[in-house]
């Protein structure tokens, strides 16, 4: 990176905000797509909205690259910066400027922890709802960014369901100030464009977001399975009778053994093939009703066993367990690749059994933990990435999956986003000009494509639009 | 073993069990206080890995961050994967600290501190000898100016106490009332000539709990800063020597007596001893025998015989009047030896002790063994942030039970002029119980 850059970074950013030495910008070379890897050519941190625009501007002077980053905890390649330039990471931006509890909202810097939002708000009997499995250490920018869901989100929605405004750093670094109320809202929905954008049209330094009332009785239960197919059976069942638990989660055996051996162990019985969590949540009425329904349509398709949490401790400890899974399962192998793709919820079975055929077909093994409530699958592949002949297996499984959910009538992703990951998948799911489209959305917000390049829109697909006449035809 | 070879310079297999979910990040100190991802476990992990893949150098900024990690072990309570962080950040730092790049003066400072100092007791005496006399003279300011902020760590040094107190401790202290068993005390390197009085209220605690307390007279230092601070070959030799002076104290029958320890992050380290002589079979069998009976003072008094004898105590007594007390876990014995709920239980069981829960108890206060004398400026910013825990739960007391994290809450409540003690757990008993009940055998 050309010194000047850096010197006038550092004098808006101080020395602390700045990492250009190597061994410190290497740590930003992957999120959690591990085999996916570039060191950035510089990293900032900067503090406030006026430090990032600042520095925006410099970088928007000298036409360099730049890429968003949260916690990095990401699934997808999101935050790997393939094609060089400054990262921007959120990590000193960390407060939680207002909870307005009245209004139920609460307004946080953009690299305010997911958790740390719950807890802050918790003082005020309220939560944010969305709570991806990495809640502890992903940040709401980065949830903004990939406009990420966790189990709750079958009963809440996912992010874009819960921001309410956006204060957003542009590439050129004017600041575009979408934090009215919603319901104030003119012309384009702009916010719930940025939402899962990927870092492509901005930054997002500040996020007002919708708080919800915390409800009353929150009952969490454990159903303990013999087969893998039934449990999935059983949540279509769930869905076909229209209740509304508020999450549905299924972990097969080896996940249960991952979980287990670690210091996240919740209790999961060992030598089980499959359990399911679900929650309800409401007034005492409508969760005891929710419950009484539920337990027989669970038992009928041969769960052996329903518990209920006893205490909050347990249930955070069941909890836990859950989120913690993908950790736990570097006790497996060094690298895990986690698949991220949606089913229609009736063909759940059939889907699972098909994403374990192709695995095993590849000499390759696979645990299976999802959000079942949503359809949302989440294969994954244990592997060692120092293997290159077994990376190629895993990708081709991966790619084989996506194809298997597609043809389903599923989708590409249900929370990772495409990032990296999937850019050549896009394909599979849009035609020319759908991708086209998105491109020119693209570059009414990012001309000059300078925003997270190589990520969710594939190069090619972009380049024939630059080429395309927007009224037809060919310039 | 090729010192070229980059593989060599960290535990390269032990790195491959981090999965990068970054579960670590919130718990860490230097990561909460940068946002830096390198001075994150994960990052830290990171760089260890890609400086054995030839990624990186094992240059300046790469020490930079090993030396920046308190070892505190958070990570460790939170990792899903099990990654031995702590293991990993040891033995990366000694086998960079042959290649680092230190002036003559830091040579020589650690040689002394780590090779003599911590290795004879005249010479510890003689440094507090001469400390004392220099704090009191009103020298150390001199020099800590002179140093510049190098020196910042002699001014928040703790200040000596005077002869009287450092006295070292009885060689065999018998129990007090019906007798219930013995126990062997490690006195520590340090302790008896800063803590001398911890010292000696964990031993009236035990005697009065009614444990026979036999002290090694020939045993110095377990050698757990050495394994921290990359000196693997000094930690082998005092963990020879540990073993050799605990398989001495036995009871009447020739067993070696169960070794209790009030210092949490010596019981960590002599947990793991084996850790420290590896590819020695003989002694890693003895030194896992030794960590199978060390037992910190909270987890002994809070199991079994000793804490019969502590109901025992606690039976006798009423309370005047309450007081309210905050617990600090420190980091080895929370993170390094996952007792939680023990000192919690004690503390509860005290008469005239209202203890209240603190804001982040279970975050390291920057003490970190000597990397409050190390890096003093960075031990204050993790600091800082739980003085105000400490206000916001208006205790007059604050516990905890390692020597470093007393001395650096003192330094540090000094500065804030917060009015509150610091006691360590044996001390608390001491006062509220054993004075309570007329203190016996003083």
């Amino acid at each position: 990176m050309d010194a000047r850059v850096v010197e006038e970074l550092r004098a808006i950013l101080g020395h602390s905000g700045v990492l250009a030495e190597r061994a410190r910008r290497v740590t930003y070379e992957s999120d959690g797509l591990a085999f996916a890897r570039h060191v950035p050519e510089l990293v900032i941190l900067p503090r406030d909205t006026r430090e990032t625009a600042a520095a925006m501007r410099i970088l928007h002077t000298h036409g360099i690259p730049i890429v968003p980053r949260g916690a990095g905890t990401g699934l997808s390649g999101g935050a790997t910066p393939v094609a060089g330039g400054v990262v921007i990471g959120t990590a000193r931006m960390r407060d939680v400027l207002e909870i307005d509890a009245e209004n139920r909202c609460a307004r946080v810097q953009a690299g305010v922890v997911n958790v740390d939002l719950t807890h802050a708000a918790a003082e005020h009997g309220l939560f944010y709802a969305p709570d991806p499995s990495s809640q502890k250490a992903c940040t709401i920018g980065g949830n903004v960014g990939e406009n990420s869901g966790g189990p709750h989100c079958f009963r809440y929605g996912s992010t874009t369901r819960h921001v309410l405004g956006l204060v957003i750093v542009l590439p050129d670094g004017e600041v575009l100030d979408l934090s009215r109320p919603a319901v104030d809202a003119q012309g384009y929905d702009l916010v719930g464009l940025f939402v899962g954008s990927e870092g492509l049209f901005g930054i997002a330094t500040e996020i007002t977001v919708a708080l919800l009332p915390v409800p009353p009785v929150t009952v969490t239960m454990l159903a303990l399975f013999r087969d893998l197919d039934a449990a999935c059976d059983a949540v279509s069942d769930l869905i076909a009778a229209r209740l509304e638990p508020s999450a549905i989660e299924i972990l097969d055996e080896l996940t249960i053994e991952a979980v287990e051996s670690s210091v996240l162990a919740a209790g999961y019985p060992k030598g089980v093939k499959a359990v399911m969590l679900v929650e309800a949540e409401g007034s005492e009425a409508e969760v005891a009703a929710t419950v009484d329904a539920i337990e027989p349509l669970l038992v009928a398709r041969g769960a052996f066993d329903v518990r209920r949490a006893r205490d909050e401790a347990e249930r955070a400890r069941l909890w836990a367990g859950r989120k913690g899974a993908y950790g736990a399962m570097g006790r497996v192998a060094p690298d895990l690749y986690v698949c991220d793709a949606v089913v229609p919820r009736t063909k759940l079975r059939e889907l699972v059994r098909q994403t374990i055929a192709i695995c095993h077909a590849r000499g390759l093994r696979i645990a299976n933990v999802f959000h079942a409530g949503d359809g949302n699958l989440h294969p994954n592949i244990p592997y060692d990435r120092r293997n290159a002949e077994e990376l190629r297996r895993v990708l081709e499984a991966g790619d084989e999956i996506l194809k298997a959910c597609i043809a389903a009538g599923g989708s590409l992703t249900g929370e990772h986003g495409v990032g990296l990951e999937k850019i050549g998948a896009m394909e599979w799911m849009f035609t020319g000009p759908d991708l086209d489209a998105q491109c020119r959305v693209r570059d009414a917000w990012d001309p000059l494509r300078r925003m997270n390049p190589g990520k969710l829109l594939p190069v090619h697909a972009c380049r024939e639009t630059r080429t395309r006449d927007p009224r037809g035809g060919t310039r | 073993m090729d010192p070229r070879d980059p593989q060599q310079l960290v535990d390269y297999v032990g790195s491959l069990d981090c999965i990068h979910c970054g579960l670590c990040l919130n718990t860490c100190p230097t990561y909460r206080l940068t946002g830096v991802e390198s001075s994150s476990p994960r990052g830290r992990i990171h760089m260890m890995r890609a400086l054995a893949e030839g990624a990186i150098e094992a240059d300046a900024d790469y020490a930079d961050e090993l030396d920046f990690c308190l070892l505190c072990r958070n990570c460790e309570t939170v990792c899903p994967s099990g990654v031995q962080f702590g293991h990993l950040m040891e033995h990366a730092r000694g086998a960079l600290e042959p290649r680092r790049d230190r002036t003559a003066f830091q040579r020589l400072g650690r040689r002394v501190g780590f090779d003599l100092l911590l290795r004879d007791r005249g010479a510890l005496r003689f440094v507090a000898v001469v400390g004392r006399a220099a704090q009191r003279a009103g020298l150390v300011g001199l020099a800590a100016r002179i140093a510049g902020p190098a020196g910042h760590g002699l001014r928040d040094a703790p200040s000596i106490p005077p002869a009287s107190e450092r006295t070292r401790l009885p060689v065999f202290t018998p129990a007090l009332g019906a007798r219930r068993g013995a126990v062997a005390l490690l006195e520590g390197c340090v302790m008896p000539e800063l803590l001398g009085a911890t010292n000696r209220a964990t031993v009236r605690v035990l005697a009065a709990c009614g444990f026979d307390v036999h002290v090694s007279r020939q045993h110095v230092c377990c050698g757990s800063l050495h394994a921290h601070n990359g000196e693997p070959a000094g930690a082998r030799a005092l963990a020879v020597e540990t073993i050799a002076a605990f398989d001495a104290l036995v009871d009447e029958a020739g067993a070696p007596l169960p070794l209790v320890v009030n210092s949490a992050g010596c019981g960590s380290h002599l947990k793991e001893l084996a850790h420290a002589v590896p590819g020695e079979p003989d002694h890693e069998r003895r030194a896992q025998a030794l960590s199978r009976r060390t037992l910190d003072l909270c987890e002994f008094l809070a199991r079994g015989a000793g804490a019969e004898g502590l109901a025992a105590l606690i039976a006798n007594v009423r309370a005047r009047d309450t007081v309210r007390v905050t617990w600090d876990d420190p980091c080895h014995l929370l993170h390094g030896q996952r007792i939680r709920r023990e000192p919690r239980d004690i503390l509860r069981r005290v008469p005239g002790v209202e203890l209240v829960e603190m804001e982040a108890a279970e975050s390291c206060c920057g003490s970190a063994g000597i990397y409050s004398l190390l890096r003093p400026d960075d031990a204050t910013r993790i600091l800082d942030p739980k003085l105000e825990a400490l206000r916001a739960t208006g205790a007059s007391v604050l516990v905890t039970a390692n020597p470093g994290c007393q001395l650096q809450w003192a330094a540090g409540i000094r500065r804030a002029g917060v009015g509150v003690r610091v006691l360590h757990v044996a001390e608390v008993i001491d006062e509220f119980v054993l004075s309570a009940a007329s203190r016996p055998g003083a």
